[in-house]
């Protein structure tokens, strides 16, 4: 995956990720850390690499079509395709800072 | 890099839920009255039907629908068939009238009927039947099965179990049983057939569930080692020693008690070992705030090892057949009525989440599961509950029959409670106006849920 040469299309597709949310945490997928990879390629194609806090999380699919929906609904971006992993399986150090302050998790 | 599938909604788990919960208020409310125990002898037929509202009416149907839910989840597969659940809540609530209607036939409220007798038993058997076929292929299409799926199976296997003894029984009142070894299984299976449903079918199955639901809605490691591996193994011997060797004896015409003493012993350990990894999740919680459900369930599970130091304790003095009435009062409603209430609050909330706002995620801003409730209104009930179920227990202990149904109605008052604040949640009547329905999002129904497969 190519993230550093997509540049700032990515980083604008990472900021509208932040509209879906992860329900059972209630915070955004992007700080929650489960945006495991953001890249855009050729004119605007879109790649998604995400997990979910949990495999077989009944919120799996709709967390899948809202960041299709989300990346879809950026200037530019004319298609945008999901890829699921558990590899490597999420796990709560991932959160960004304020994640992480948010639900009172020691940052270490 | 693999794409797994994510798990669905379950259509019908929300019916199970609204049926479950009719039959616990059913139950309660004739506690108040005063119907079946501790007014009428354990064995009355009027204790037989308030027993029945709440083993089959309300924990097996909350059982059933919540599995219906989850399996997927545990397994990571889709469930086998979202139709069939239907028929067969509908087998299971046609049975358990015509199970009441012969309880009540030997109550001699009715007049003689054979074909209720008959009736129940056919309707009952498909029904679970149904169930357990839906959840079967669902789990036999994930094999090989991870650790709380293994639970799932032979909490299943305990239901079938559980069901057929009571088949038995049902088919013997009707008089249609003349072999011997049924009879037999009759005269003194009755043990085998309490700790089959209580121990194997539902806490089980809870256990099974509850590892993978406190550590999803915790975040705490999830359990795989050696000390989940053998609780598993000891509670699969238990439950093999009590059905297995149970009924070869009580068929043979013996008594059970050599067969529940060895099997209670084998499943003490498996609880043991339970209660160490339930800890292990509480300490090892990454999230420091718990939500309303995880505390809760922490209250039920305390009354679990409550109930399990007064069973030991009780069977160390040979006084179980003395106290065996509020020792399973107390498992019914502390343990696996607790925890049954405080997981619906939760998976209430988390269903009507995903079936409203899941089709909008990404396209407008939703609210999160927990803007679904109010916990601290909840949390009034909740309490209200258990210290109730507390004070009707050691009502039935000193046998203070009045103040028991006074606590009975405090049980009945705080379940109404939390039941109202179950279809707030389904109304969504606690998020603000302005998430409440974003362009594109459909009310719920109180009693199905849209799938969209």
């Amino acid at each position: 995956m190519n993230t550093a040469a997509a540049g700032l299309p990515a980083e604008r597709i990472r900021e509208a990720l932040r509209l879906v949310i992860d329900p059972e945490l209630g915070y955004n997928i992007v700080d929650l850390g489960l945006v495991y990879d953001v890249a855009v390629q050729g004119t605007g194609d879109a790649v998604i690499t995400m997990t979910t806090t949990t495999r077989g999380c009944p919120a799996t699919d709709y967390l899948r079509m809202g960041a299709r929906d989300a990346a879809f609904s950026v200037d530019g971006i004319d298609s945008a395709e999901i890829i699921l992993t558990y590899d490597p399986p999420w796990k709560p150090k991932m959160m960004s800072p304020e994640a992480k302050a948010h639900f009172r998790i020691r940052d270490e | 890099m693999l794409a797994i599938p994510g798990a669905t909604l379950s259509r019908w788990t929300l019916a199970y839920f609204a049926a479950a919960v009719a039959f616990l208020l059913l139950g309660e409310a004739l506690m108040v009255l005063g119907f079946g125990y501790p007014i009428a002898g354990l064995r009355a037929p009027q204790t037989l039907i308030l027993v029945h509202c709440i083993t089959i009416g309300w924990l097996s149907l909350l059982m059933c629908g919540a599995l219906f839910q989850f399996v997927p989840v545990l397994v990571a597969g889709p469930i086998y068939s979202n139709s069939l659940p239907l028929p067969a809540l509908l087998l299971i609530l046609g049975g358990l009238a015509l199970l009441i209607a012969s309880f009540l036939q030997l109550a001699g409220v009715l007049p003689p009927l054979p074909a209720v007798f008959l009736g129940a038993s056919l309707l009952l058997g498909a029904g679970f039947l149904l169930v357990l076929w839906t959840l079967g292929r669902t789990l036999a299409a994930a094999w090989p099965l991870n650790l709380p799926a293994q639970f799932v199976s032979i909490g299943l296997a305990s239901v079938a179990a559980t069901v057929s003894y009571g088949i038995i029984f049902t088919l013997g009142f009707g008089g249609y049983s003349r072999s011997p070894l049924l009879l037999g299984i009759q005269a003194q299976g009755l043990p085998l057939h309490v700790s089959a449903g209580l121990g194997g079918w539902l806490t089980f199955t809870a256990i099974g569930v509850s590892h993978r639901l406190l550590s999803m809605f915790m975040l705490s490691p999830e359990l795989d080692g050696p000390t989940t591996r053998w609780t598993f193994r000891l509670g699969t011997l238990a439950l093999a020693i009590l059905v297995g060797a149970g009924t070869i004896v009580v068929a043979a015409g013996g008594g059970p008690g050599t067969v529940l003493v060895v099997a209670g012993i084998t499943g003490l350990a498996c609880l043991a070992l339970y209660g160490r990894d339930v800890l292990r999740l509480y300490r090892q919680r990454v999230r420091p705030a718990i939500e309303l459900n995880s505390r809760m369930a922490a209250v039920a599970l305390a009354h679990l090892a409550f109930a399990t130091l007064l069973l030991s304790a009780c069977a160390a003095a040979g006084v179980v057949r003395q106290y065996i009435g509020p020792l399973l009062f107390l498992i019914a409603f502390g343990w696996l009525s607790g925890l049954g209430l405080a997981k619906l609050y939760k998976i209430v909330a988390f269903v009507t989440w995903l079936e409203c706002y899941g089709p909008v995620l990404g396209k407008a801003p939703t609210p999160r599961v927990q803007d679904l409730v109010v916990e601290p209104r909840a949390a009034r009930w909740f309490w209200l509950y258990f210290a109730a179920v507390d004070v009707a227990s050691l009502c039935l202990l000193l046998e203070a029959v009045p103040v028991f149904r006074v606590a009975a109605a405090a049980m009945l008052l705080a379940s109404a409670g939390i039941a109202l604040e179950l279809v707030r949640t389904r109304r969504l009547a606690n998020v603000g106006e302005e998430l409440r329905l974003p362009a594109g999002a459909q009310q719920p129904r109180l009693l199905f849920t849209f799938v969209g497969n």
